[in-house]
């Protein structure tokens, strides 16, 4: 690992845990908060800027590639962005800096998980990001969101808990924490075999795969939609990057005598099954949090086709590129729920009804989001969809593909329904439930996020380019 | 810079249509109107600088080259066309709108439709045509879900999830076909020979795609919804331009790609047009709702083109083409009067009309001239179109093709019914003192009478479409031996 990306990861967990202990000297809120934080951030995306050049530390356990370096720096703008929201609605309350303190921490953790090359490393930088968010999904406090810390926390210990019994089944059958151990006996020793499959439960849990989703939209409706913005979009994400590190850098894949067939059709069932029944329980929501919070299983199914496709190398291209788009389009959508839930305690599908009369802009900005998640281009999420799908395909998956295909066009059904409910109803909340002066300030960052999924939905570059380096030192 | 500042400008200008309308109510309108003149003074520009045959005005904007994921900009005598009617109908339909509610967003929408719909003609990258093809989903949905009639909300949800359901069976046929060639370049893909079984799966999953958008039978049923509840001049746009995308793009990315697959596929084609030929025929004669029955007209209109093109030759390909123009031109003067008789008379139902040519001669006649040209009267682009394509289906599939004047026929029985019902006979009572049954102002008469002049104009001189493309057909038509 590249001094300077460890010195971002350090700045940004400090950053964190200062933020507190400021707020103890100096009272910060708003504004002051944003820009205090945004030091850390700052710093931190001009740290990993410079991080393919200097000094290498614990390379055992943690490498900076093109991979860590593109998705660090997506991911510290995607937090930046939450940061700067989360001031903004939590403006009033007590505790703000704590949770932000927590989110950059977490965003820390994140950076660490999507670098590391080794189960230890692994566990560790996973328990960095979800520890603080135990905090987090208890933050508001009343019965509802209890109900969800609660389940959120015994789903992630029982997550890191299957991980930890597969990490030390494999420790104890070959003495060692690599990844590529993990091929070598995975198809000779059947202990191996239980081993791998407890990893992938655990991991299973981290990115609401089918069987293993419950937990998810109930933790997602239940608590602040700021923090579910963190949990679902930037924590899901980073696992999903983590998993790929895992199955590619320990299995050889391409080529003669790859042993991808017989993960393929695991693959393959659980994301057809995850998608379906994403979409198919979306669809009968009436709360918009948990129209979200079901979209974000059904993408974990998109993402999961293109590990089905293992076989190919674009299948490193659709997973990168699905977590990108996913990453912001997702958080970007429960923000705007927050802020809408914020302003105008909109909840229901009824409650929508008129708001893009109310909001024009902010509405407009939330359909965007709405559209990308649902594959409409130039948004990112159409042109991640092209490569997940091309993926499948070329793996020689045509039926995968046609069943993602009419997932994603199925699940335009309830992304144009809000769009619907927004623009084409007549309004039904006459009042806002906080009216606030500074109403403006918060499409900034949302604008941007805009801008970044638009961007990344024509100039492919990027992404692809990461994709090819990883694939290519495999 | 020319085809790519026709996509730009409209969508780059869309949002101070939005902005504009607080400054002033009247500025958004003149705003669209600016860009229709731009449109088509750039369209003229190009025909004028066309040089007869062959692709021309190419631009490549190099994005990600071993994708090919490349903007690749040209036209050639076909997307000219389409072009033409673009910009022919950006100015229409702004000036049909022109006293619309919420003009802001109205136009912000027309923009953001009107570049992409630019985009899809002059695209020759398989994937930015799609991405250009299904970005204008997004404006007509708001302009349906919107401005339309009562039930339009739900036919803007059905217009939106039907036609994106069918897009998603095109975009896997360019997925299959990437996976074989490894380009989306139309150029690169023409001097490639792909395997027939490939070709034949491609085909299938792309023809459902353009099929649904033309549409054909059994994939029509959006459209009558969708018409219906739409306002008149998005109607138009429906008509004029939506539509033309599934028949242009099975054109352009089916029967010049693979010409030896769409043939093997070319009996099927003409049973699907033939089918919808008389099935929309039937349909519009059962018809008590006029905005409908002129859907259903439309059906049976684009039936034709799709017997054209499956008729696989230079002569088959020329008729569809110009059937295409015809349709646009003839069905959106139906679109709007249908509209305005609706407006007037407080009903959509033919059985509720009645000697409306008494109160109102002047926009009835130009009902009666639209008609007969979708009737197919000499002199009109509906002659000139019916009868090309019925001259390339008989050369091609021989005497089976006998039905299909009964289907012209069938189409001249249930126009001149309504008419008979609708506009002449003894005024029906309770019109006598209705108030907004008058005359149309000078702004809206003026689209009317454009698309009156534009048709007779190219049903007199057909040559000056003709020849626009016939080269580039006969060059296409080479492959098809």
């Amino acid at each position: 690992m590249n001094v300077n990306f460890l010195t971002a990861v350090m700045v940004l967990a400090l950053t964190g845990a200062f933020l507190p202990v400021i707020n103890r000297i100096f009272r910060i809120t708003g504004l002051a908060g944003v820009a205090i934080s945004s030091v850390g951030y700052v710093a931190g995306i001009l740290l990993i800027a410079i991080s393919d050049s200097g000094n290498e530390i614990l390379n055992n356990f943690f490498v900076t590639d093109e991979v860590s370096r593109l998705i660090g720096v997506l991911i510290i703008l995607a937090s930046w962005m939450l940061m700067s929201v989360l001031y903004w609605i939590l403006n009033k309350d007590k505790y703000v800096n704590e949770i932000i303190g927590a989110v950059l921490i977490s965003t820390a953790g994140a950076l660490l998980l999507i670098s590391s090359t080794n189960f230890v490393s692994l566990i560790i930088s996973m328990e960095l990001m979800t520890m603080p968010t135990y905090l987090m999904v208890l933050f508001v406090f009343d019965d509802r969101a209890i109900e969800a810390g609660i389940k959120y926390f015994f789903n992630g210990t029982l997550a890191v808990g299957m991980l930890l019994f597969g990490v030390s089944l494999l420790y104890a059958m070959t003495g060692s924490f690599e990844f590529s151990v993990l091929a070598q006996k995975l198809f000779k020793d059947p202990l191996v075999m239980l081993a791998a499959v407890f990893i992938l439960a655990g991991f299973g849990f981290k990115i609401t795969a089918f069987p293993f989703h419950f937990w998810g939209p109930d933790v997602y409706d239940g608590t602040c939609p700021g923090v579910a913005a963190l949990l679902t979009g930037i924590s899901k994400s980073a696992a999903f990057i983590a998993l790929m590190r895992v199955v590619f850098e320990s299995l050889p894949l391409f080529g003669e005598g790859g042993m991808s067939h017989q993960l393929t059709i695991i693959f393959a069932i659980i994301a057809a099954i995850t998608m379906t029944v994403g979409n198919l329980l979306a669809l009968a929501q009436r709360r918009v949090s948990r129209i979200l919070a079901y979209s974000s299983v059904a993408h974990a199914g998109y993402t999961l086709v293109a590990f089905a496709a293992l076989s190919t190398p674009l299948s490193v291209t659709g997973i990168l590129y699905h977590s990108v788009a996913y990453m912001f389009m997702k958080t970007a959508a429960f923000l705007c729920f927050a802020v809408l839930l914020f302003v105008w305690g909109a909840k229901t599908m009824d409650d929508y009804k008129g708001l893009g009369k109310r909001e024009p802009i902010l509405a407009a900005l939330f359909l965007v989001f709405l559209l990308s998640l649902a594959g409409v281009p130039p948004m990112a999420g159409f042109i991640s969809k092209v490569f997940v799908f091309t993926a499948a395909v070329k793996a020689g998956m045509l039926w995968l593909a046609l069943i993602g295909l009419l997932n994603s066009a199925f699940s335009v059904a309830y992304y144009i329904w809000i769009a619907k409910q927004m623009y084409l109803e007549e309004p039904t909340l006459e009042k806002p439930v906080n009216d606030r002066k500074d109403r403006n300030l918060v499409l900034i960052p949302l604008g941007l996020m805009a801008a970044i999924l638009i961007l990344f939905g024509i100039w492919v570059n990027p992404v692809l380019n990461a994709a090819g380096q990883f694939v290519s030192g495999l | 810079m020319v085809l790519l500042s026709m996509i730009l400008v409209p969508v780059i200008l869309a949002p101070f249509a939005w902005l504009g309308e607080k400054l002033n109510r009247d500025f958004p309108k003149f705003l669209s109107l600016g860009v229709g003149l731009f449109l088509a003074l750039t369209t003229a520009y190009l025909i004028v600088k066309y040089p007869g045959n062959g692709f021309a005005f190419e631009e490549l904007y190099r994005i990600y080259p071993p994708f090919d994921f490349n903007l690749h900009l040209a036209i050639d005598g076909i997307s000219l066309v389409l072009l033409a009617i673009v910009a022919f109908l950006s100015i229409t339909v702004t000036l049909s709108s022109w006293n619309v509610e919420k003009p802001g967003a109205f136009f912000f929408l027309v923009l953001m439709f009107l570049g992409p719909m630019v985009g899809v003609f002059a695209s020759l990258n398989l994937l930015w045509f799609f991405i250009f093809w299904e970005f204008t989903l997004v404006p007509m949905f708001f302009h349906i879900g919107i401005w339309g009639a009562e039930n339009r909300i739900y036919a803007a949800m059905k217009f939106f999830i039907y036609t994106h359901l069918a897009s998603v069976f095109l975009l896997l046929g360019i997925i299959v076909l990437y996976l074989h060639t490894h380009t989306f370049d139309f150029l690169k893909l023409l001097e490639m020979g792909v395997d027939s079984s490939v070709a034949k799966l491609v085909w299938i999953l792309m023809f459902i795609g353009f099929a649904v958008k033309m549409p054909v039978v059994p994939f029509h049923t959006w459209l009558p919804d969708a018409h219906v509840q739409a306002p008149s001049p998005i109607s138009v746009f429906l008509a004029g331009l939506l539509l033309k995308m599934g028949a242009y793009g099975l054109l352009r990315w089916e029967i010049f790609l693979f010409p030896h697959t769409s043939k093997f596929f070319a009996p099927f084609m003409a049973f699907i047009a033939v089918l919808t030929i008389f099935y929309a025929g039937f349909r519009a004669l059962a018809e008590d709702h006029i905005k409908r029955m002129v859907a259903y007209s439309s059906i049976n209109h684009m039936g034709f083109v799709l017997l054209g093109l499956s008729a696989m030759t230079a002569a088959g390909i020329s008729a569809a083409i110009y059937e295409m123009v015809g349709h646009a031109l003839v069905i959106s003067l139906l679109f709007m009067i249908a509209g305005y008789i609706h407006h007037k008379t407080h009903t959509w139902y033919i059985s509720e009309m009645g000697g409306i040519m008494k109160k109102i001669p002047l926009l009835m006649t130009m009902f009666v001239i639209g008609v007969l040209a979708a009737v197919g009267l000499p002199g009109t682009a509906g002659f000139v179109g019916e009868l090309s394509v019925m001259l390339a289906a008989f050369d091609y599939y021989g005497w089976v093709m006998i039905i299909v004047p009964l289907a012209s026929a069938l189409g001249a029985g249930f126009f001149m019914w309504m008419l008979q019902r609708a506009v002449f006979g003894p005024l029906r009572e309770g019109f006598e003192n209705l108030q907004s049954l008058k005359e149309l102002p000078l702004v809206e008469n003026l689209p009317l009478a454009l698309y009156i002049a534009a048709f007779i104009f190219v049903g007199i001189v057909p040559s000056v479409v003709f020849n626009l493309y016939n080269p580039v057909v006969n060059m296409f038509a080479q492959l098809f031996r």
